[in-house]
């Protein structure tokens, strides 16, 4: 590419081809995550109902969300759903992963039937949930012999709710935390071993530890995901009773299109997106300060 | 071993866990529809019944398109994925031109945004090109893949030793051959994963269709269930969907039924 100095030992340059081969991708980055985000952005200063033309608004739509006692019951409900689900996922996970990793006989079915809900829709999920829990043609009731009304009594709607979620994630966070184990040389435990700590301490001190990448990695993408459940509540509550299962993912949805105000939902949609922006950077920061790769 | 046995204690009762769901669904596929209305849920069908089973294939809400439909969406999705990953990965590992760490800079950074924040403005990005309601529309922003296996891909490249590309480069192979006859045959378990799951998450896949489609001609496997539920549940009673009454309750009364009928159905003039 460059003649002055032909051959002189510089790195070789490859601009064309680099650019043809990162081309495809780059449109989807490009127009389908990078323009969404400040299209976004512009729509949330518009009044829109996608039939009559849209009106410039300025921050109205802000100032109107952010005193919308739906949108911070919803922001409420998802910080909720987030603490209900994420830490009871991860230690069970991380439970089942250390039970797996003891590799027993039958140790693989069990790891091929954890990962089913993770492989599984789901929506198709909820939908069959929804039905478990059903007050009274459901399983769960006739199992139990009383009738509880799960899903719209406001105050189990949002634990079941919660609990089927972790029901779905927990083997996927297992087959991670299983990774992660593999990861961790032999040597450590026999030192441990050799040394006279037991099972236990060997556990605490060096296992988990040297489990914090994963821990890191599994917390975080569990976060973003949790928080933008969306398939799960509209299957089985639609963000019912009374709100009290409207995340934040469900009244976005319901504000673009059952009511059609895009304005609106994407200024909810800003907000969701710096708060998650923020959220992922305090943790990772810190896990910055923490994740050690030694034995300290 | 006490400790041996408390393990497949614990493992056998999480099992059993997991699978009830799925074995309750299938008992109950195998029901008459007399069974499942008078019966309680955990009785064992009696008689065996394939009924359910023929109507998903014949009966008058056949099952049939919408796999169909979705089979065609995973397909189309996952080959243009792996392409576009492939080949982007395959540059940001080992190619050399301006602007590449920038970019894979931008690629990263968009590893955070947030598929909820921006559904609103992909859907009107995709309407104004009239793909709404579109095979177009439900395949298009998926199909050049995400930055997400990008960079798993990429990581996966670099490990890849450099003689063996040299060698490559040597006997006269240019990238793309480089690529496919050494890079790619190296990468077979990291490309199965990812084939994996981008076929997984897309057949899963139920918002974005959701949004993009309205009514049946496009209309994919998973939005089929709720579709049905909410059908069954139209004829009998309303107060199963008080859903609506966080975010709606400033809408008229006649507004309401929208979102059991004509989702998505406004159109722009």
């Amino acid at each position: 590419m460059s003649p002055r100095v032909p051959g002189a030992g510089r790195p070789r340059r490859d601009t064309l081809t680099g650019y043809a081969f990162v081309g495809p991708s780059l449109i989807g980055v490009v127009g389908f995550l990078l323009v969404p985000v400040i299209v976004v952005i512009g729509i949330s200063l518009f009044r829109w109902d996608l039939v009559s033309p849209a009106r410039f608004l300025g921050l109205d739509n802000y100032r109107v969300i952010l005193t919308d006692p739906a949108f911070g019951r919803s922001l409420l409900v998802t910080a909720l759903f987030v603490l209900l689900v994420v830490p009871v996922e991860i230690a069970l996970g991380l439970f089942l992963a250390v039970l797996l990793h003891r590799r027993l006989p039958g140790s693989v079915a069990f790891r091929v039937i954890f990962a089913l809900p993770w492989i599984s829709a789901p929506l198709a999920l909820g939908v069959v949930w929804k039905w478990i829990f059903d007050p009274s043609d459901g399983a769960l009731n006739a199992l139990t012999g009383h009738r509880v009304e799960w899903l719209s009594s406001p105050a189990l709607a949002l634990p079941s709710v919660a609990a089927v979620s972790i029901w779905m994630h927990v083997g996927y966070v297992a087959l991670f935390y299983l990774a992660g184990l593999a990861g961790i040389p032999e040597q450590y435990h026999e030192a441990a071993r050799i040394d006279g700590a037991s099972s236990r301490q060997a556990l605490w001190r060096i296992t988990l530890p040297l489990l914090r990448p994963t821990t890191f990695f599994v917390l975080t993408t569990n976060v973003i995901t949790t928080v933008q459940t969306f398939d799960t509540v509209y299957a089985m509550t639609q963000g019912g009773p009374a709100g009290r299962t409207d995340v934040v993912a469900s009244l976005i949805y319901k504000e673009a299109f059952t009511s059609f105000r895009m304005g609106r939902a994407a200024s909810m949609s800003v907000v969701l997106f710096v708060l998650l922006v923020a959220v992922t950077l305090a943790q990772q920061q810190y896990f910055r300060q923490r994740i050690t790769y030694e034995i300290g | 071993m006490k400790k041996n046995f408390l393990t497949y204690v614990f493992l056998t009762v999480a099992a059993v866990l997991t699978l009830a769901p799925y074995l309750l669904s299938v008992q109950t596929s195998l029901k008459t529809p007399q069974q499942f209305a008078q019966q309680s849920p955990l009785a064992p069908p009696s008689p065996l019944s394939g009924h359910s089973y023929a109507e998903l294939v014949v009966g008058e809400h056949t099952l049939v398109p919408p796999l169909v439909i979705t089979l065609q969406v995973v397909i189309v999705i996952v080959i243009g994925e792996l392409v576009c990953l492939a080949l982007a990965a395959y540059a940001f590992a080992r190619l050399r031109f301006p602007g590449r760490d920038l970019l894979f800079w931008v690629y990263l950074a968009t590893l955070m945004v947030p598929f909820v924040a921006i559904m609103v403005p992909r859907f009107a990005m995709l309407s104004e090109l009239g793909l709404r309601d579109t095979f177009w529309g439900i395949v298009l922003p998926a199909m050049f893949g995400s930055p997400y296996t990008v960079f798993l891909l990429r990581e996966f490249f670099r490990a890849i030793p450099e003689d063996l590309l040299d060698a490559a480069r040597l006997d006269g192979a240019g990238h793309l051959r480089a690529l496919w006859h050494v890079v790619l045959p190296l990468s077979r378990p990291i490309l199965s994963t990812l084939l994996i799951i981008t076929a997984v998450t897309r057949w899963n896949d139920f918002l974005w269709p959701l949004i993009i489609t309205s009514g049946e001609r496009w209309r994919v496997l998973t939005a089929e269930p709720v579709q049905r539920q909410l059908d069954a549940r139209h004829g009998r009673d309303h107060s199963g969907h008080p859903a609506a009454a966080g975010a709606l309750r400033d809408l008229p009364e006649a507004h309401r039924p929208i979102h059991h009928h004509h989702r998505n159905e406004v159109r722009p003039s």
